[in-house]
């Protein structure tokens, strides 16, 4: 007899040969009895219909709308996160001053919001608060530039070396490393060097070299003059002539056998690279040679 | 329209396995008011689920969802099963002979109720309910060779009991 010849049994699986020898069988007709009275079993009553009522009003009634939500929170959580991400950066960007730069060989024009002009020399760079400008006129700069102030609150100009307030007038800022000029061309400018506050009216200037301050012959013209594209010295020393050279032609200078400390006294272009390197080194007793962008200075031969 | 969350197909798939998800409860754990939550749970959890599962698969997924969520619970419990009496076609039987099959079926209700209730399930699909060994190793997630040897176990258990060997 095979292997779990009762279930294939009832289920008429069995082989004919299998059955009669299962007929012969002491218990088979309690099988048989068995099957016949199973056969007749019932499970308890179970009303579909009202199964399926009851779990469409007690349980899914509410599941669809569940659903529906779903992806109307999803859109709400994607929305508050740009929401919140849009409102950052809006807050952020308003709060960011805004700041203008000049690379070498470059100059820049910028117009403050009160009309203010700034005129940036090469290798500067200034920034502001737009959003502040009317609680405080206040102007951070590296490097060079000239201002026209229109008349208005203090407008002051902070640099490392120094600050500089004003109400309304033109003038020069240059701060550059270890060199500080203030000159004024109209109107009164405040200096505030060291702890020391220092007037300077229409004409003057306020020069500091490495901390120092130094006596400045006035201006002789009503802007600076690198405005017109020509760069003045009076009494100043080589090695920061030179370092202007440098951001005017975007060029590297170097030096052989050249006293850097000699004090220089004149005008060199802006425009015409030939003409500035005799400007420099006719006075100063100096030769150079130019290999594309470098230029070299050294000492004249003495005969 | 082959989406479970569509309301008619969900209704059809429903009325086609309810019955036999409750029964298939009710074998195994012998109570009804279980058997009945059991039917509303398996459902509701298909509609939660209804976009991941196929129309193909549902009637496997209720019958695994049925069966774990009220295995652990009822485990423990006592098995008692009470079958709707069989009634006899023939009611102008012997009163002799009508008390022997009443006290067979009492035989018979102690017998299933003694069963392993993998045994009992498989018997019952099978008796009850009509189901093919295949169908119920479908249910039961396992082989024929399997349902059948439960199935001639449980002949062989349950014929032992009412014997008395």
């Amino acid at each position: 007899m095979q292997e779990n010849y009762l279930a294939k049994w009832l289920s008429g699986e069995l082989s004919e040969q299998e059955l009669a020898e299962f007929k012969k069988s002491a218990e088979y007709a309690s099988y048989q009895k068995l099957r016949e009275v199973s056969g007749n079993l019932k499970a308890p009553e179970f009303d579909v219909d009202q199964a399926l009522t009851q779990l469409k009003e007690e349980r899914i009634g509410n599941a669809p709308k569940v659903i529906a939500l779903n992806p109307f929170k999803k859109f709400l959580r994607v929305a508050a996160v740009i929401a919140v991400l849009l409102a950052g950066s809006y807050f952020y960007v308003n709060t960011l001053d805004e700041s203008v730069t000049t690379q070498f060989a470059e100059r820049s024009e910028v117009v403050l919001p009160d009309n203010s002009e700034i005129v940036l020399n090469a290798g500067s760079r200034i920034s502001y608060s737009e959003k502040n400008w009317n609680q405080e006129r206040n102007v951070t700069l590296t490097g060079e530039a000239f201002f026209k102030v229109a008349k208005g609150k203090k407008f002051t100009v902070s640099t490392e070396q120094g600050t500089i307030a004003v109400l309304g007038t033109q003038f020069n800022v240059e701060n550059r490393e270890g060199f500080f000029e203030v000159t004024c061309f109209e109107g009164l400018v405040s200096v505030s060097f060291n702890g020391n506050e220092t007037k300077l009216p229409a004409g003057t200037s306020f020069v500091a070299i490495d901390g120092k301050v130094m006596d400045s012959s006035p201006p002789n013209t009503t802007q600076p003059t690198w405005v017109n594209n020509e760069s003045s010295f009076e009494r100043i020393p080589l090695g920061y002539v030179l370092d202007e050279l440098e951001r005017q032609f975007n060029i590297e200078v170097n030096t052989e056998n050249v006293d850097k400390n000699l004090l220089f006294t004149g005008t060199f272009s802006n425009t015409d690279l030939k003409m500035a390197l005799k400007s420099i080194s006719t006075p100063s007793r100096m030769n150079y040679k130019i290999e594309g962008d470098n230029v070299l200075f050294y000492a004249e031969k003495t005969p | 329209m082959n989406n479970v969350c569509e309301e008619q197909v969900f209704s059809s798939i429903f009325k086609a396995n309810s019955k036999t998800v409750f029964n298939y409860i009710y074998y195994k754990f012998g109570n009804e008011e279980k058997a009945h939550d059991a039917v509303q749970e398996a459902f509701v959890k298909l509609w939660e689920n209804c976009a991941k599962v196929m129309p193909e698969k549902a009637k496997s997924y209720l019958y695994t969802v049925a069966n774990n969520l009220y295995l652990n619970v009822i485990k423990a419990e006592k098995v008692r099963l009470k079958y709707a009496k069989p009634t006899l076609d023939i009611s102008n039987e012997s009163p002799e002979f009508l008390l022997e099959e009443k006290e067979y079926q009492q035989k018979l209700d102690n017998a299933l109720s003694s069963l392993p209730e993998n045994q009992r399930t498989t018997f019952l699909l099978n008796r009850i309910d009509g189901k093919k060994y295949a169908e119920i190793a479908e249910m039961e997630g396992v082989s024929v060779k399997a349902i059948e040897k439960r199935m001639h176990l449980a002949l062989k258990a349950l014929r032992e009991k009412i014997d008395g060997i």
